[in-house]
């Protein structure tokens, strides 16, 4: 017997049986181990459709063990259900498709679950958990036991190696010339060119450095498929995959329409025993980095390569998958439930999203802003809100405030356990936060982490009104936001009692103001009684010296909810909803709206605003001259939007319509999702595709349209700030068109 | 996601297109009046949607109302504080 310790790099079906493991080992070595590990399936139905099933099971050519027996479904309770069991798991998908074409009347469970989610609800496993295995001489593992937790703050950090793989421009901007390359031994530059030596130095990097992570930069869309194309070509092999008898795993490009919008998702290159992250093609990787995916992969349970590229949706559900596994709850392909029929009153009065104010529209010092520590979640987990206890018929239930239905108390719910840890590790590391210097080595980990969990916990609410939710239910999703209306509210009642004014509320924080009141210690009496009276976390985010809450466009006399900019007295600036938020905002507009913010945060209150005016004409003059002298590089100027139909679908002329045209004809096509980058120019055509093939000439550029632009988010950023002083408007507006 | 009854801001935006024909009809004048109705409206569209109310044009209506009348008591103070800064300058100037 063999016995290792080491991180857990992977888990992926083997081809033949069993799964394939591997463990990066204290001694330096990658393992790679094989697990016998059964999967198993199950379905329900009519009686004589699941003789039929089982029948035609018996007939394939695999083994599969058969058995009627009894399990737990989430909402009908103990269910009759037919028990298949593979040795194989990678032949479960194939079989699986071929029975829902088969048997469409029949109810699957436990089928189409990643093998990383079984083995972690059976071992406790997580990606890069670190473990202890005890193998035989083959290498099968006998024995496997975790020694640490996914919910820790700290653990061990896993000794990988990292290759970064990236061209010296963007390939769809531009043709690359060359790929730097970069491990901890090594660093290139490789000429792409140079077909030849460009493999060679590459199958070296990969034997010789051996790395376990591959980052790359388009790697998914551009890079390893051009990589692997020229190593067919030249039939001169490159080891990608660590593993000999695993094959480079490809999956399609994707349009799909989600929370309103289309989203594109490109084509996914994953490796066997190693792993690819590609930057472009990470969900969220802006927002939280290699550290925040290995967070993601770890309460997830998703293989990295998989918790990389889904949706914080399919990270929650996942948790929920391992939570049910464990408890022996069946999981559905989808969810079963209808909605209960409701009146029309009864929709009125519960089919309500969460209270959002109209904020008292203007500037206001001295401004407090409390929020809710997640509070969404909070309210699932301390209301015990789970698709199963909420609007059970049971008696020993409880009414949801101001619904008809009634949430069950005295069993944890499905969700709420599957929430707790993670809400409990988010508190931790906040908590961490708030005490921790910017320059302490856990501090970029730890706003990783936190910017992860962020999006998981953002998700699990919607997605128990998802209709695709595995372990949705419309009643649980509604008694959620009717707590939350609740909450919010006896929190403004606390505040209103305690003397303060409630400039603005929205969902899960509110704005708050009092005479005289500017310490942390001056808002203590408010948290607590806000903690009192609703029982859920309550933290202030911080106190503005000064904030400005925004009138909407089209008309000044109305308020927008999210859209203001203020300063704290730290010095940190908070914008939500202006130019600089906004991804089709230009660089240029979107730098120089927060350089006049910049100016005006080291305003010490909001009576010194005006004398800032000064500074910021001259910057104002200054980006003035260089952009009617066209000195402003054109990549500032390039604004970015979705493509959200086809160019056929087009019926009347767009700028994102006419840059799809010129893509177009540089044989260069996007699908509905993907962004398009383009620039404005004078005359016809409107705009030019910054990614066609034909460069543009800075002397074409639409300087009028770039002058509206930016005087439009000058104008939102110090219009606010003159109240009822007329001369200074005059001024303000002077700057804002007149150049 | 969830929602399948119209949110309280596209009630109020179909109030709104019902009565365009009345406002049409309106003097000019008339016309910013009932603009400025309709803002009050918008100014309280949270408490409509909390209050669920099955004839939401009720709630729009007591919108208007709260706002004109929170005009009303302004004006009344600001008269009431005029008239004692008057009161004092005469009292002075005798």
């Amino acid at each position: 017997m063999n016995e290792y310790t080491g991180w857990l790099l992977d888990i992926y079906p083997h081809p033949e049986s069993g799964i394939v493991l591997w463990l990066l080992c204290d001694d330096g070595q990658r393992r790679c181990l094989r697990q016998d590990f059964p999967v198993t399936f199950y379905a329900a139905g009519p009686s004589h459709r699941l003789r039929e099933l089982w029948i035609f099971l018996k007939k394939q050519p695999l083994y599969i063990e058969l058995s009627r027996t009894e399990r737990n479904d989430l909402f009908t309770g103990s269910t009759v259900v037919l028990a298949a069991s593979l040795d194989s798991p990678s032949a479960l998908p194939p079989l699986f498709q071929m029975l829902t074409k088969l048997f469409p009347d029949l109810i699957f469970y436990d089928a189409d679950l990643h093998v990383s989610l079984r083995h972690a609800a059976v071992h406790d496993t997580f990606p890069l958990a670190r473990c202890h295995v005890v193998a035989d001489g083959q290498n099968r593992v006998k024995e496997i036991n975790v020694l640490d937790s996914r919910w820790d703050l700290d653990p061990a950090p896993p000794p990988l190696r990292i290759l970064t793989m990236e061209t010296d421009v963007d390939p769809f901007h531009n043709e690359p010339k060359q790929i730097m390359a970069r491990t901890q031994k090594n660093s290139m530059t490789l000429d792409i060119g140079k077909e030849t030596s460009l493999l060679s130095f590459m199958s070296y990097l990969l034997k010789h450095d051996d790395p376990d992570l591959i980052v790359t930069s388009h790697g998914d869309t551009w890079l390893l498929p051009l990589l692997l194309k020229l190593s067919n070509e030249q039939n001169q092999p490159l080891p990608f995959n660590r593993d000999p008898r695993g094959e480079i795993n490809y999956r399609k490009e994707k349009s799909y329409f989600a929370y309103n919008q289309v989203i594109y998702r490109g084509q996914q290159i994953h490796l066997a025993g190693r792993l690819h992250l590609d930057i472009h093609n990470t969900v969220m990787y802006h927002d939280y980095g290699v550290d925040g995916v290995l967070e993601m992969s770890r309460v997830t349970s998703l293989s990295m390569q998989t918790a990389a590229r889904v949706s914080p949706g399919t990270g929650i559900s996942s948790m929920q998958i391992v939570m049910a596994l464990k408890n022996e709850i069946l999981v559905p392909l989808r969810k079963e439930q209808v909605e209960r029929p409701k009146t029309a009153a009864e929709l009125f009065r519960e089919d309500m999203g969460g209270t959002v104010y109209d904020p008292i529209v203007g500037l206001h010092e001295d401004v407090a802003e409390v929020d809710f520590f997640s509070m969404y979640p909070s309210i699932m987990v301390r209301f015990n809100i789970s698709p199963e206890t909420v609007g059970s018929e049971t008696k020993t239930i409880e009414t949801v405030t101001g619904l008809r239905s009634v949430v069950k108390r005295d069993e944890l719910g499905l969700i709420p356990q599957t929430l707790s840890p993670l809400l409990e590790k988010r508190f931790r590391l906040k908590s961490s936060l708030s005490t921790l210097s910017k320059a302490d080595c856990r501090y970029k980990n730890y706003k990783a982490q936190a910017a992860a969990h962020k999006w998981l916990l953002v998700t699990c609410f919607g997605y128990l009104g998802y209709r695709n939710a595995r372990f949705g239910r419309i009643e649980a999703h509604e008694a959620v936001t009717a707590y939350g209306r609740e909450v919010l509210l006896r929190a403004k009642e606390s505040a209103e009692d305690l003397g303060f004014r409630v400039l603005h509320l929205y969902v899960d924080g509110m704005w708050v103001q009092r005479a005289n009141c500017r310490t942390v210690q001056d808002f203590q009496p408010l948290l607590d009684e806000i903690k009192a009276r609703t029982s859920l976390p309550i933290a202030l985010d911080g106190i503005y010296k000064w904030v400005a809450f925004l009138p909407s466009r089209q008309n000044k006399k109305i308020a927008v909810p999210n859209r203001y900019f203020g300063v704290f007295q730290n010095g940190e600036i908070k914008t939500r909803g202006i130019d600089t938020r906004r991804h089709d905002t230009p660089a240029f507009v979107r730098e120089m709206q927060m350089q006049i913010l910049e100016i005006l945060a080291k305003a010490p209150h909001a009576d010194g605003l005006k004398n800032c005016l000064p500074e910021i004409r001259m910057l104002i003059h200054a980006s003035q001259t260089a952009l009617r002298l066209g000195r402003i590089p054109l990549e500032k100027l390039i604004i970015h939007q979705t493509v959200s139909r086809t160019l056929e679908e087009f019926r009347s002329p767009s700028p994102v319509s006419t840059a799809l045209g010129e893509l177009a004809g540089s044989g260069k096509s996007l699908r509905p999702g993907q962004s398009i980058r383009f620039v404005y120019t004078r005359g016809i055509p409107r705009a030019r595709a910054w990614d066609a093939s034909l460069k543009i000439d800075p002397r074409t550029v639409n300087v009028t349209r770039y002058r509206r632009l930016f005087g439009r988010a000058i104008e939102t950023v110090l219009e606010p700030l003159v109240g009822t002083d007329t001369s200074w408007l005059m001024q303000v507006c002077q700057l804002a068109f007149d150049f | 996601m969830g929602n399948v009854t119209p949110t309280i801001t596209d009630l109020l935006h179909t109030e709104e297109a019902n009565l365009a024909k009345f406002r049409r009809a309106l003097r000019r004048e008339d016309q910013l009046v009932f603009d400025d109705l309709f803002v009050a409206a918008y100014k309280h569209r949270s408490a409509a949607s909390y209050a669920g109310h099955l004839l939401p044009f009720e709630t729009f209506l007591l919108a208007m109302q709260i706002e004109d009348h929170k005009e009303v008591m302004s004006l009344r103070r600001e008269l009431e504080s005029l008239r004692k800064q008057l009161e004092t300058l005469m009292r002075n100037s005798i």
